[in-house]
């Protein structure tokens, strides 16, 4: 069984950076005898754990990337996990890594940097010498950065612009919203970014922010205690300076209905479309905002309203969901995983791919729904059947140890004091939120009339040219449908859409992500 | 260590599994049992925060779909089996999954269909109660079924965006001739858009594979197992038998090298696919033990060829190799992502080279051992979830019916030696099994 609890100190949400260094963890391991407090560690040790697990944080993502040198973040991290070191070449670390089938992997979002890992305890030794050699004394060798480098570019070019028109869109969205702030870019630069960047560009990175005071240490599993203390120990060779901090992007206000038409020769419509909102984890609101959004659109659930409406009653497509937070790569997980905690979030609906001639429907179709809930708020039943579902659904976003700790680090991120278990924590807040709570935040933080939209399609000039006009859409099924469907189809198919021509932009899709 | 004497502890059970094995890899206790309807129950009670995995795994997939005209209904039935029944309709089964919270899902291979719900464990007994229900009960009239295959032909769609998935849909085409394997799971798409039409065909297609003696109920973590087993024998004993297997008609030997190429529509590199015509599962042969092992050796990632091509010359932008586990033999299939199409011969030629040396060089013993001690430790880190551990065991389910060829299967492994890799080689990775594809974009 776990045996711990943590203390925190941190009394509020204040959200700077600077404020992480203050939070200061107690803990408390198998025979209850207490630990020194330590401000850049988070334990969370399990007896009979049979693996350990690490997670080492770095305050730095994307958005601390120079002008011109987007990527930067990413490349730096992809090089310290998948790249020599002073001591061996990458090949040589794959060596030793293989027999004991461990290994180390980075995951860069805007705001953080964290490289993971996960051994089994009887080869910790040499598992523990390899990852902090990839942390301390990175080659940056040239073939390694080729390498990677050449990754990231087939990435835009090959796959993100032809071969995945979902998450094209979501990052298009994303790219929209945030036009002009430091969350504009993909994590992985553009292309002519990518290209731009140097090895001395990624040196002069590393030394700036893979700093000892930028560092928190997670470790979680069946460790001995004497473990974080050798790791801070051995990790504090790395410089003692403090990053500058920056502040958190702020927005352009959105005007009406803003689109970005991706130009494509593709079968399919891939629609995402939101609009920024102030609420971060760990805040009242969060928790009733949490609440609708389940109810709205759970990611991968069909108790997703929007998919019951879509998917369920008209065979549209494959899903409909809708989010508060961040979920990346929402195609291959079916819930969120850890560490890409932001400061700034946004309300984001994901239509998964629809014939060409439903993207009119569909897209009204979703925007009436959520106009009727932004109006009429969430019904008592509704939102007891969505406490019920989410209450143990919970259970099931942090089932490993390793994804524990990845929550309890996002909660020194949000400020949040969830005594090491922010899922019990999650429960507990769902429970007590009441309909009054749930329907004032939607009223407060959602709205259906200022939105960016990014859609993929296929004759785009067509699709510009049917929002403007409010062009009827009606839908053509090849099986029928019932009654009430029919019906409700009527109102769906002229439901006015208010969009000005100048707020749609269309782009070829080789353009995208070009600068 | 021994294995634990499995129990009979209620009246319509029988002892499915007593034997002893030397070597004991798969570190959780279990027990099997068998109800008298055929249905094949495995318990594997581990600590997990509350939670258990409740997995029903119905051993039909694409493989069985042997009509012409009907290929993709193992698929589509995976989706039809949400649709709920008199008892509890759609709409009901979907609020009480709902309302407990459920991580309810499933999917379809070529070898199985599994449905699969992460639930708290105290909703032992209410999902029991549905799951046993919609298996045995599924009721949908033609318009649900009707809306249910636009949903399907938008999966299609969704995946035809993947060049990866045109590669997979031309290379099943040309490897088989005969064989259902030749279509992949989501079934030829002048089918699946035919589907509204095959209502009557999906009633029979439902009555024909979803009975107890092709279905195994596996549950994984917190839970007591006399309860469990108590709850099974209440709810699953009234599924009547009526299985009729599928008649698959059997491959024709391959004796020549085929060849193709497919062009895909969008901008992708060049992906080639060299594929051989494996051997169908069996726990106890070596050769196949060693046949995988070799491809691990030789296109894994730790190998001299992967090394090569990926981390040296950087000629690939991905390079590995799949080792089909099937009932009936499948492919074994070395694929390479290449960044320049003028490299396509190099990498054919390397990877022939690289497969006559397997086949005249004994492997290092020591780099043998290394991968015996991967294999090992790969599986160990992963059983620490329930939804792991079901997930490891969900395809030996499949193609054995239960989990006591794992063991064995493993014993095999650690037993294969270097000469027994040279044997492998020589048998199954020969030009005239091959089947060799290349992907290209626009």
């Amino acid at each position: 069984m776990r045996n711990k609890r943590f203390v925190n100190f941190a009394s509020n949400g204040t959200s700077s950076f600077l404020i992480l260094y203050l939070f200061i963890s107690i803990l408390i391991i198998g025979c209850g005898k207490m630990e020194k407090p330590k401000d850049n560690l988070v334990l969370l040790p399990i007896e009979d754990d049979q693996t350990i697990s690490f997670k080492l944080w770095f305050k730095v993502g994307s958005q601390n990337d120079p002008k011109g040198k987007e990527g930067i973040a990413a490349l730096t991290a992809d090089l310290i996990a998948e790249g020599s070191t002073q001591t061996n070449s990458y090949e040589t670390i794959l060596d030793k890594l293989y027999p004991i089938a461990a290994g180390y992997d980075a995951k860069v979002d805007k705001e953080m940097t964290v490289i993971s890992g996960r051994t089994h305890k009887d080869n910790l030794n040499e598992y523990y010498t390899l990852l902090t050699d990839a942390i301390l004394k990175p080659a940056f060798k040239q073939e390694d950065f080729d390498r990677i480098k050449s990754n990231y570019l087939n990435y835009i070019e090959k796959q993100l612009r032809y071969a995945s028109d979902e998450e094209l869109g979501k990052a298009a969205l994303y790219g929209s919203i945030f036009e002009g702030t430091t969350y504009n870019h993909l994590t992985v630069g553009s292309v002519e970014s990518i290209k731009s960047i140097t090895i001395d560009d990624i040196k002069k990175f590393y030394k700036q922010y893979y700093t000892n005071k930028n560092l928190l240490i997670g470790i979680s599993g069946g460790f001995e205690k004497t473990l974080p203390e050798k790791m801070e120990k051995d990790l504090s060779s790395l410089p003692d300076t403090i990053p500058q901090q920056i502040d958190k992007p702020k927005t352009a206000p959105i005007s009406g209905y803003n689109f970005l038409l991706i130009e494509k020769p593709c079968d399919a419509t891939a629609i995402s479309f939101g609009f920024p909102i102030n609420v971060m984890r760990g805040q009242d609101d969060f928790f009733a905002l949490t609440l609708f959004n389940s109810w709205f659109g759970e990611h991968r659930n069909s108790s997703s309203h929007l998919y019951q409406v879509i998917r369920e009653l008209r065979g549209m497509n494959y899903g409909d969901y809708s989010y508060i937070e961040t979920f990346l790569h929402g195609g291959y997980y079916n819930v969120p995983d850890p560490n890409n905690a932001r400061r700034q979030q946004i309300f984001e609906v994901w239509l998964r791919p629809v014939k060409n001639e439903n993207r009119h429907f569909v897209l009204r179709a979703a925007l009436r729904e959520l106009k009727n809930v932004v109006d009429n708020g969430m019904k008592k039943e509704e939102l007891e059947l969505t406490k019920k579902f989410l209450n143990k659904y919970a259970l099931n976003f942090a089932t490993t140890n390793i994804k524990r700790l990845g929550y309890a680090i996002d909660s020194k991120f949000y400020g949040i004091d969830s005594q090491g278990d922010y899922i019990e924590l999650f429960r507990r807040k769902i429970n007590e939120v009441t309909l009054e709570q749930v329907n004032a935040a939607i009223k407060k933080h959602i709205q259906y009339k200022n939105i960016k939209f990014a859609v993929v399609t296929r004759d785009a000039e067509q699709y510009k040219k049917d929002l403007i006009a409010n062009t009827p859409s009606p839908i053509i099924y090849a099986t029928p449908k019932s009654d009430a469907v029919m019906a409700e189809d009527k109102l769906i198919e002229s439901f006015p859409l208010d969009i000005k021509p100048d707020n749609i932009k269309i782009v070829q899709v080789e353009e995208m992500f070009q600068k | 260590m021994l294995k634990k004497l499995f129990i009979i502890f209620a009246i319509g059970m029988t002892v499915m599994n007593t034997q002893a094995f030397s070597q004991k890899f798969f570190p959780l206790e279990s027990k099997t049992f068998m109800l008298k309807n055929g249905l094949t129950v495995i318990l594997v009670p581990m600590k997990s925060h509350s939670l258990l995995s409740y997995y029903t795994v119905v051993r039909t997939g694409s493989r069985d779909e042997y009509e012409p005209g009907h290929t993709g209904f193992a698929h589509f039935f995976e989706h039809m089996m949400f649709r709920g029944t008199k008892k509890y309709p759609g709409n009901v089964y979907d609020k009480l999954v709902t309302e407990m919270g459920a991580n309810a899902n499933a999917y379809t291979t070529d070898d199985l269909t599994c449905y699969h719900l992460s639930i708290a464990s105290e909703d032992l007994e209410k999902t029991m109660e549905l799951e046993s229900d919609r298996f045995r009960n599924l009721f949908y009239q033609e318009r649900e079924f009707q809306t249910e295959s636009g949903a399907v032909y938008g999966e299609y769609r969704k995946s035809k965006t993947s060049p990866e998935f045109w590669l997979e849909e031309k290379l099943a085409g040309l490897a088989f001739a005969e064989h259902t394997y030749k279509h992949t799971t989501m079934g030829f798409e002048e089918d699946i858009a035919a589907m509204p039409k095959m209502y009557d065909y999906s009633r029979s297609f439902f009555s024909r594979y979803y009975r107890p003696e092709n279905a195994v109920l596996l549950i994984v973590g917190d839970f007591r197992q006399d309860e469990a087993m108590r709850l099974v024998e209440k709810y699953y004993s009234p599924w009547q038998r009526g299985y009729v297997p599928p008649q698959i008609p059997k491959e024709p030997e391959q004796t020549r090298e085929k060849s193709g190429t497919v062009k895909y529509p969008g901008k992708t590199l060049p992906i080639l696919a060299i594929s051989y015509k494996g051997a169908s599962f069996d726990p106890n042969d070596k050769l196949i033990a060693a046949a995988s092992l070799f491809c691990e050796m030789a296109f894994g990632e730790n190998s001299d060829l992967y090394k090569k091509l990926y981390l040296q010359e950087q000629k690939v932008q991905e390079f590995g190799y799949d080792f089909g586990m099937n009932r009936d033999p499948g492919l074994w299939s070395i694929y390479s992502k290449i960044k320049k199409i003028d490299d396509l011969g190099y990498i054919r030629t390397e990877i022939d080279r690289t497969i006559k040396e397997f086949q005249t060089n004994p492997v290092s013993q020591t780099k043998l051992d290394n991968l015996k001690k991967r294999k090992k430790y790969e599986f160990l880190m992963n059983l620490d979830t329930p939804e792991k551990v079901a997930g490891k065991l969900t395809r030996i389910i499949a193609m054995t019916g239960g989990i006591a060829a794992l063991d064995k299967h493993f014993s095999t492994i650690m037993n294969v030696n270097p000469q027994d890799i040279i044997e492998a080689a020589k048998k199954y990775f020969v030009p005239e099994k091959r089947t060799v594809l290349t992907l290209t974009g626009e």
